[in-house]
């Protein structure tokens, strides 16, 4: 049994979401007529579309081999928290402590298992990071936590 | 107890409560001021803050750092302003919508006017003027009031998108002129005055000082302004008041405002007040606001706190008409 | 006025010392803050804003129109080295340059990119001296409906991008589309998809959609593969340069895309967008080779790259002579301009030739410094690849926080930037076209805005869109366009 999975998902995901936006528009927005389109009405003939164009894509993947698509799922895991961390610290956590730890979460997916380089480049990062905004471009981020 | 040693407690009484305010009176500002600005930098409303926090910061002697929060017509700048938490020291300036319209127009607005925001000093106000294409039948308002109470929606005007100051406007004046408009949103008012000038709507309302250029090329013409009493920055125009069925008190302005959270200490308030009022009256101050189309106001907190509910009573009635169109 | 007279007097302008200074000035710094990903014109001209108070308007401008332009060669850079494209423009650039720089060929890339915008920008300024009078009407003869169906036409004709599976190029449009519709309705005020969030009342932040479909998405896919194949260690001189046969592809599909830029960019909004999309859609049709486009053809840079550089001097018409800017960017610099008085209006070109002018000229004389400079800079660009991807990365994510932090500083746009980033890697999973989904992104407001606005102005009759001769003859063309997809596909279908 061979099926083309990445086209499989990926057109029956977009099916899923075109029929969402489709039920919340018009479960939500007015539709109103073709003088006076209301907020619903794009919305919901879009949805429509892309359920369609999801089942276009998604049918024929059933019934064909594809090729094998590895997920680097630990790699995408580390670069994803690394990117909250600093979303939730920038403000309140202060620019330092904040970039030194979203290099070193974000350096976990490398290859090289030392811990010695990860070190310096949260250093050298964050001291770049520190001049280019904090000195060159002005942004009001403080430094430190208050 | 002795009358004297009653009086000596009130009087001390009087002095805990007095001297943390006199204490913090001496010793404010300690450290570098914030205020934010609902809108990005470069953009009206964050150049007249700068205009007046510039010698604010200079007379206050600390610095006044400008955070820029654009985003839903000003609305983000005052939810961050109040999810600052550093008090006494964050402050904000604002357009008139967050103020007054924004709870009737945004659902989870995340702050009560009245509880949460600290009205300090009204700065400036910009009235309207009403827009038509030079070739347009009618060359004053009566004439315009004809021409649009011929039949409904056969005039149309331009707004910057549904609750904006020229939407607003723009029913309050056809409610009180008794006509009835079709309205066309746009998204900024040079788009409004474009679709103007290329004849594909009649009309708009918008700041004199959008419009005053394309009235000496020739290719717009004013029809009235909506202060009640003439600007200096549109020169000749008639006031709307009074003309053509409209009521004497028509009035539409917008304005912008410094405030600060609620809680924030009633002296630094008062005293931001003072120092903002004597700003408003330096000449070079004023002109560098009239250029922009802004007319210096000041006054007190207390009259800026009437402004805020009187224009949120009027434009609400505005927004029930409009509801009710729909 | 004419054209050529206000030409030399911005030349004579543009070339006083003090002025040249600032124009150098800020090329220089444009090229450098390009080259960070996210980070662009944006943050750097609103820190330069209070400064300029210090200058002449025309000095001002010039140097903050050097720093705008100067950071698109910059983020040519980005976007054909690491895959970071900060606007749509530059996402076309990615198409083909990207792949270029992963088979060691990124000088070829740069090259293309670099001579292309020059010559870009060289033809719109000759079309801007040819036409000035012209653009400047053009844009009040175009109504909502002849801008929606010119959009339209934009879409259709870029949707042939992905033409291997249709289907998923469309969807990536579509899917674009409806991310447009996220905020504020204009019309009614509702608030679509805005889940209660505040910050999403305005839509999705562009920085945010870009860096997160394209940067993130494409460090994760990296972080393994680029360990074990890497680029090559030395780079050889004469692979840095096109080969003779490459340079002859470069003039051609640059003098094309530049007339589309210099057509599209006098209309405000989304000209460049357009015309880089359509550029790239035109080379890949006239192609004899359209299999080579997304696997590294020197006309698939040279096209989009001239067009984006071509409309960002004829944008500057409408920008100046309506007040209507064509992205954030060109309002910032609309606020230098009222910082210094001066009002954009019709009166501009007659009143102060020396603003506009000038700064046409200074865009010549800019352009031919970033070609200068860059050229040589091509080698130290092309080295960045040598640095391990493990020692890029955190720093690349990094530069995007921070990037997209800055555009109006909300926490709110870096969760974004997370969570499109895991949709990204998705869709790269699936091998859907990214550039497709952002394109949607950028036009779809426009669209929906245009299509509403014109059935409102005509009373809801559709003919608006026929009897309106503009409009009539994009809905011909897209006729036209569809037609000839039909044809060619059901030929294909028939033969095998």
């Amino acid at each position: 049994m061979k099926r083309d999975i990445p086209d499989l998902a990926g057109g029956a995901i977009l099916a899923a979401i075109g029929l969402f936006i489709v039920i919340y528009a018009a479960v939500h927005y007015d539709m109103g007529s073709v003088r006076r389109m209301g907020p619903g009405f794009f919305p919901a003939m879009l949805g429509g579309v892309l359920a369609v164009l999801g089942l276009v894509i998604a049918v024929p993947a059933w019934m064909r081999a594809g090729q094998e698509t590895p997920i680097a799922w630990k790699d995408a895991l580390a670069v994803l928290v690394a990117l909250l961390v600093f979303a939730a610290g920038v403000e309140r956590g202060g620019l330092v402590p904040v970039t030194v730890a979203t290099v070193l979460i974000a350096s976990i997916a490398a290859p090289d298992r030392r811990l010695g380089w990860r070190v310096l480049l949260a250093v050298v990062v964050t001291l770049l990071s520190v001049l280019v905004f904090h000195y060159g471009l002005r942004m009001t981020v403080p430094l430190w936590p208050s | 107890m002795t009358i004297s040693r009653r009086a000596a407690l009130i009087g001390a009484a009087v002095l805990t409560f007095a001297t943390p305010a006199l204490a913090q009176d001496a010793a404010w500002p300690s450290k570098p001021l914030h205020t934010f600005v609902g809108f990005p930098a470069g953009s009206s409303p964050d150049l007249l803050a700068r205009i007046v926090t510039d010698p604010l910061a200079a007379t206050l002697g600390q610095p006044i750092v400008i955070e820029n929060k654009p985003g839903a017509g000003g609305v983000i700048g005052i939810q961050q302003m109040l999810n600052a938490k550093d008090q006494d020291y964050t402050f904000g300036t604002t357009i008139n919508g967050p103020m007054t319209t924004a709870p009737r127009l945004v659902p989870d607005l995340g702050y009560d006017v009245a509880a949460d925001v600290a009205p300090v000093a009204l700065i400036a106000t910009s009235p309207l003027v009403l827009v038509v294409a030079a070739d347009f039948v009618a060359d004053d308002l009566a004439g315009f009031v004809t021409a649009a109470g011929a039949e409904p929606e056969v005039v149309s005007y331009g707004s910057v998108g549904k609750g904006s100051g020229a939407h607003l406007t723009a029913e309050l004046f056809s409610d009180r002129a008794g006509v009835e408009m079709l309205h066309i949103p746009y998204t900024s008012y040079a788009e409004v005055t474009t679709a103007i000038i290329g004849h594909e709507i009649d009309s708009g309302f918008m700041a004199p000082s959008a419009a005053m250029q394309y009235v000496e090329a020739g290719t717009l013409k004013i029809l009235g302004i909506t202060s009640q009493v003439p600007f200096d920055q549109a020169p000749g125009v008639p006031v709307m008041a009074g003309q053509a069925g409209l009521p004497d008190d028509f009035r539409a302005e917008l304005w912008n405002a410094f405030i600060a959270p609620a809680g924030t200490d009633e002296a630094i308030i008062n005293k931001l007040n003072a120092d903002i009022n004597v700003i408003l009256a330096d000449p070079a101050v004023q002109k560098r606001l009239a250029d922009m189309g802004w007319q210096v106001a000041g006054g007190t907190a207390a009259e800026l706190q009437q402004r805020i509910v009187e224009d949120t009573e009027i434009w609400g009635a505005v927004l029930d008409r409009i509801d009710a169109k729909n | 006025m004419s054209g050529w007279e206000g030409f030399l007097h911005g030349l004579s302008v543009a070339l006083q010392p003090e002025v040249l200074i600032y124009c150098v000035f800020g090329v220089v710094l444009g090229t450098f803050v390009g080259v960070l990903p996210g980070i662009g014109a944006m943050a750097t001209i609103s820190l330069l804003l209070p400064i300029t108070y210090y200058l002449s308007p025309e000095a001002a401008l010039i140097m903050l129109a050097g720093v705008y332009y100067g950071s698109q060669y910059g983020g040519a850079v980005a976007s054909i080295l690491l895959r970071l494209p900060g606007t749509p423009q530059s996402a076309v650039t990615t198409l083909d340059g990207y792949p270029l720089a992963q088979q060691g060929r990124a000088g070829v890339a740069l090259f293309t990119s670099m001579t292309s915008s020059f010559l870009g920008s060289f033809f719109g300024i000759c079309v801007l001296i040819v036409l000035s009078g012209f653009l400047s009407r053009a844009a009040t003869a175009f109504g909502a409906a002849d801008y929606a169906a010119m959009m339209i036409l934009g879409l259709v004709a870029a949707s042939t991008i992905g033409a291997k599976h249709p289907a998923k190029g469309l969807a990536m449009v579509v899917l674009g589309l409806i991310l447009g519709c996220v905020g504020t309705d204009v019309n009614s005020g509702a608030q679509r998809f805005t889940f209660g969030q505040a910050e999403l009342m305005d839509g999705v932040n562009l920085v945010a959609l870009a860096m997160g479909l394209f940067g993130v998405a494409e460090v994760i896919a990296n972080i393994q593969v680029a360990e074990r194949t890497g680029v090559p260690r030395r780079i050889a001189m004469r692979d840095l340069l096109p080969r003779r046969e490459e340079l002859k592809r470069i003039p051609f599909p640059a003098l094309r895309g530049a007339s589309l830029g210099s057509f599209f960019g006098a209309l405000p909004g989304t000209g460049s967008t357009i015309s880089s999309f359509l550029a790239y859609a035109t080379e890949r049709r006239i192609s004899r080779h359209p299999e080579k486009f997304g696997n590294g053809a020197v006309e698939g840079v040279a096209g989009p790259e001239a067009a984006n550089n071509a409309a960002a001097i004829s944008a500057f018409v409408p920008t100046l002579t309506l007040g209507i800017p064509g992205d954030p960017i060109m309002a910032l610099m609309l606020g230098a301009l009222v910082i210094h008085g001066v009002q954009p209006g019709p009166l501009m070109l007659e009143a102060r030739p020396d603003m506009f002018w000038g700064l046409i000229a200074s865009f010549g004389i800019g352009n031919l410094l970033l070609l200068i400079l860059n050229l040589p800079l091509i080698g130290i660009w092309v080295s960045m690849l040598r640095i391990p991807f493990r020692w890029l990365y955190p720093a690349i994510l990094i530069f995007v926080c921070l990037g997209v932090y800055s555009v109006r500083g909300a926490p709110f746009d870096i969760f974004a930037v997370a969570l499109i980033g895991a949709i990204g890697y998705a869709l790269s999973l699936a091998r859907f076209n990214p550039a497709l989904l952002l394109l949607g992104f950028v036009l779809g407001p426009l669209i929906e805005t245009n299509l509403r606005r014109a059935l409102l102005i005509s009373r809801g009759d559709p003919m608006i869109f026929l009897e309106r001769p503009i409009s009539a003859a994009f809905v011909a063309a897209i006729a036209a366009l569809i037609l000839v997809s039909v044809v060619q596909s059901l030929r294909r279908v028939r033969p095998a």
